[in-house]
């Protein structure tokens, strides 16, 4: 099995000119994990992560401090929200260069690459660039373990 | 005449090196004292023998053995444990929190390295900060301003006054009597100064003191079992420390028996303690060391000596004072230790031409201190408590430096120099 054969055909994109706003509209009407971004000849261009966008509420002393068990409550920084200014700055401003393969990339191989980069969303481009589908982790793992022979009732060792 | 023109020169062109830091500072040590060593061989000056007779193993010894321990205190969260206690028992109040975080900083740059402790201290005091959603930047300067000037108190506080005990024999009790009133006005002065200069970010009542409150200090001393370990050799250290004349103990002796027994208490991963060592210091100590012995060899500060002893007319009071502004002024632009090891011979020198010494030695290790409060890049301290609020929203700049800290070193530097003036006949002793 390829990867074109598990992944969704009906893929959620955004243009290069969204806004992170418009971006977090979208994130929480489709409850997806990243949005690939495309320019007007439907080219992927980049990915816009959920924690990408998270990423702007982050505190900083997350990544400053090794250990937080300790911190029992983030206080006033729950409630943190992005400035209006930066709810209208372009999405591309905080998209990653993507990560994509071409629809006849092998399952263990496109696993084996969101695991590498700690990603969970895999785009899948035709061979022009176009953008096609996109597959999961759990599309690609399910779609690995259906190939499994199941072991007979009884199970032998 | 060459070998005098070569050695500075040489000397020089590292320091250059090291202060427009186009070069690592260790590495262009490193090549400073491989060229310096290559120049006296050439001309007859200065022999390999004559370089290792110049490290002062003493002060390298002594680091070497304090850093060992703070390494073993590191990984257990001790120094979170602190910070966040005091965080607890500010209850969220601005000014408590800032008495609080500046106490425990200086308590421990008493005793370790100023550098370690403020790395340490100042993520989890952005913790704090946040939480409350207050700014860390007032915290963050008076941890790095307070810790730097309390280092001075003590013999082990401070690199310059390692060395500058190694080499006018000072022990720790000298500096407790003679540095320490010092020092603790000057402290003081500096806190009471901070508490003006940051009163309108101190006056906000933070929105979320509950969540303060829910802060687990306990949680946070990761290795309980080895921190009591390590903190009771160090206490046994520091009290040895007091007796280390009358014992005939060496301070390096006593810092690496103590590192060694907490080693084989704790029994660590040798590899990982040792990474957290910071052999590059150690290296451009000893580097120092070698270049301003070859500097010595070629007969350049005895010339220093005899221009600066020609110049003395001056009361030995004004001298003192002299001393600390310049060597201030000096340390707020660039690394005061190769001022302190550059300077060290040349007192030895005035000594020898007859000059009392031994308010010279305490004049250098007050404007040494207290020097580096004066720029962002004043000490390494400054240094980290800037870089480290790079990652957050509201960076430090150096122009906020010049407005906030710079006042605490022009104040510590008088407080300094008028107690000088008052107790110098007991400084002379």
């Amino acid at each position: 099995m390829k990867i074109g054969d598990c992944m969704k055909r009906n893929v959620v994109s955004i243009p290069e000119t969204a806004t992170i706003g418009e971006a977090a509209a979208i994130f929480t009407a489709r409850h997806v994990g990243l949005l690939p971004v495309v320019d007007d000849a439907g080219q992927l261009v980049g990915v816009l992560q959920l924690r990408d966008l998270l990423a702007l509420v982050m505190p900083d002393f997350v990544r400053l401090v090794e250990d937080i068990d300790f911190v029992h409550d983030f206080g006033a920084l729950e409630t943190r929200q992005p400035s209006p200014e930066v709810m209208a700055r372009p999405a591309r401003e905080v998209m990653q260069p993507p990560l994509f393969v071409e629809e006849d990339c092998g399952l263990l191989r496109a696993f084996a690459l969101l695991r590498q980069r700690d990603l969970h969303d895999l785009p899948v481009v035709a061979s022009n660039g176009q953008l096609v589908g996109i597959a999961s982790r759990v599309d690609i793992g399910a779609a690995l373990l259906a190939g499994w022979r199941t072991p007979p009732p009884g199970g032998a060792p | 005449m060459i070998p005098g023109l070569l050695s500075s020169l040489i000397f020089a062109g590292s320091l250059y090196l090291i202060f427009s830091e186009k070069l690592n500072r260790t590495i262009a040590g490193i090549a400073g004292s491989a060229a310096m060593v290559g120049a006296g061989l050439a001309l007859g000056f200065y022999s390999e023998e004559a370089a290792i007779a110049a490290i002062d193993f003493n002060t390298l010894g002594l680091l070497l053995g304090m850093m060992i321990l703070v390494a073993l205190l590191e990984p257990t969260g001790f120094f979170q444990y602190l910070a966040v206690w005091a965080g607890r028992w500010s209850r969220g109040h601005p000014v408590r929190l800032l008495v609080l975080l500046g106490t425990v900083t200086t308590v421990l740059s008493m005793f370790l390295d100023n550098v370690t402790t403020v790395v340490l201290i100042a993520p989890v005091t952005i913790l704090i900060s946040e939480i409350l959603g207050m700014s860390a930047t007032p915290l963050l300067m008076a941890e790095a301003l307070l810790a730097d000037t309390g280092g001075v108190a003590t013999l082990i506080g401070d690199p310059p006054n390692v060395l500058i005990a190694s080499a006018a024999g000072f022990s720790f009790n000298d500096f407790l009597t003679h540095a320490l009133p010092v020092v603790a006005a000057a402290w003081l002065t500096a806190l009471l100064l901070l508490r003006y200069l940051f009163r309108q970010e101190l006056a906000v009542r933070p929105p979320d003191v509950e969540a303060v409150l829910r802060l687990n200090p306990s949680e946070a001393l990761n290795d309980q079992a080895t921190a009591r370990r390590v903190l009771i050799v160090l206490g046994a250290a520091i009290l040895l420390f007091f007796f280390h004349d009358r014992l005939h103990l060496s301070p390096a002796f006593i810092a690496l028996g103590a590192a060694a027994g907490a080693l084989v208490w704790v029994r660590p991963a040798i590899h990982e303690t040792f990474q957290r060592v910071e052999w590059s210091v150690l290296i451009f100590f000893s580097a120092l060391f070698v270049m301003v012995g070859g500097l010595e060899a070629a007969g350049v500060l005895r010339a220093l000596v005899g221009l600066i002893a020609r110049a003395n007319a001056m009361p030995p009071v004004l001298l003192g004072v002299a001393m600390i502004w310049i060597v201030a002024a000096l340390s707020a632009v660039v690394d005061n230790v190769p001022i302190t090891i550059a300077l060290i011979p040349v007192i030895e020198g005035l000594g020898a031409a007859g000059v009392a010494t031994g308010p010279l030695w305490w004049a250098l290790a007050f404007g040494a201190g207290f020097g580096g409060n004066g720029t962002i890049i004043g000490s390494t301290a400054n240094i980290v408590v800037a870089s480290l609020s790079e990652r957050t929203r509201t960076p430090i700049t150096s122009a906020l430096w010049n407005k906030r800290g710079l006042p605490v070193m022009l104040a510590t530097c008088a407080v300094a120099s008028i107690l000088y003036v008052l107790t110098f006949p007991f400084l002379s002793r």
